[in-house]
């Protein structure tokens, strides 16, 4: 009988094809930070997203909490600033993500209202916290839960970065000093420039 | 007799003529962050100014509007910014203490309602000898809070992080 052997040989081939379907469709594209970033998907208040659901437009994310008090509502009014300066025709080619690490707090309605309340575009996400590690960990942001003095409870340390997405999906800006929305804006208007 | 009475006297009034925290501290720039309606956490700025020839401290705050106050400031550390209370924010004798985004700030916790811009929060702060200065901070959006004061951390980067310039 070469039945099974035939089955085998055929189990094989699909799983070759598959594997490399995969591969051609998520490895991660070159740009300036080789390795870097990538796809992921989350919770919003409407359901999931994926940062794939952008391709075509120009990404700019944000991790953060809404019980920041300073550095991130800093951040996302400079980020904010930067979107209003933008004509109509550019603003509509950039979605701007806020992803909250702190989702024992954050709820995904929560950061809706949150997030709406900076700019109209900009949506915000969340996650289990694994998964919320993982991306924050392909991204280079680092965030940690710190128990504090106080009522407060405990504090997250996290780095301040907006990372900026091309239309393929490729990280290829970070801006560390996310204070200046010239600053944010001419670096959002270089990457749409960009093919 | 009459000198010493007069040098008692003298004694028991220098304490008085050096002033209290609060005679010795101008408050400048105060101003409060609005923050999106379901957040129950704002953060306060102002400057202090030590007019006096003694050392002081700001030690705590309180406001009607909010649970409590915390005094916190910021560590910025290889790009991560770690918050953490303090017990006091020192204002040395003829020196400047600045709370601004970024670094030192009242941490306005359990807000009984929404701040609004063009609200004027009321802030009481209190003083290492126990003085106090009533203060009213506007409220302000975004858009009108100064901007954050970062250091420039280009050269110190621990983790692959570093800006495209």
């Amino acid at each position: 009988m070469k039945r099974p052997a035939l089955w085998l040989l055929f189990l094989a081939v699909a799983a070759l094809a598959a594997g490399g379907y995969w591969w051609l469709h998520n490895r991660p594209a070159a740009g300036p930070y080789p390795g870097m970033g990538g796809d992921f998907t989350l919770k919003s208040a409407r359901g999931p997203v994926s940062l794939s659901d952008f391709r075509g437009k120009v990404v700019a994310l944000y991790f953060g909490y809404t019980s920041c008090p300073d550095v991130c509502p800093t951040s996302l009014g400079a980020l904010a600033a930067a979107l209003r300066g933008l004509t109509p025709e550019e603003l509509a080619q950039v979605q701007p993500i806020f992803v909250s690490v702190d989702p024992e707090r954050d709820t995904p309605e929560k950061l809706a209202e949150y997030a709406r309340y900076f700019h109209p575009s900009l949506i915000g996400l969340t996650g289990p916290l694994p998964k919320l590690k993982e991306i924050a960990h392909r991204y280079g942001a680092y965030f940690r839960k710190a128990p504090v003095t106080g009522s407060l409870g405990y504090a997250v340390d996290h780095s301040s970065v907006i990372y900026l997405i091309d239309r393929r999906g490729v990280l290829v800006d970070m801006i560390q000093h996310s204070d200046s929305p010239q600053v944010i804006r001419a670096r959002l208007r270089k990457v749409l420039g960009e093919a | 007799m009459k000198f010493w009475l007069s040098l008692v006297l003298m004694t028991l009034t220098l304490p008085a003529l050096a002033g209290t925290a609060a005679d010795d501290i101008r408050i400048s720039d105060p101003r409060v962050r609005e923050m999106p309606p379901t957040v129950k956490t704002s953060a306060g700025f102002l400057t202090m100014e030590n007019h006096g020839t003694v050392d002081h401290a700001l030690v705590g705050a309180e406001s009607p509007w909010c649970g409590h106050v915390e005094l916190h400031t910021h560590i910025h550390d290889n790009g991560v910014m770690r918050m953490r209370p303090v017990e006091k924010m020192p204002v040395p004798a003829g020196g400047v203490t600045k709370l601004q985004p970024g670094g030192l700030h009242l941490m306005l916790m359990e807000l009984k309602r929404p701040l609004r811009a063009g609200e004027k929060m009321p802030i009481t702060l209190i003083f290492e000898d126990g003085s106090r200065k009533s203060i009213e901070a506007p409220v302000r959006r975004f858009e009108q809070m100064s901007g954050m004061k970062m250091p420039m951390m280009h050269h110190e980067m621990g983790m692959p992080m570093g800006g495209k310039h």
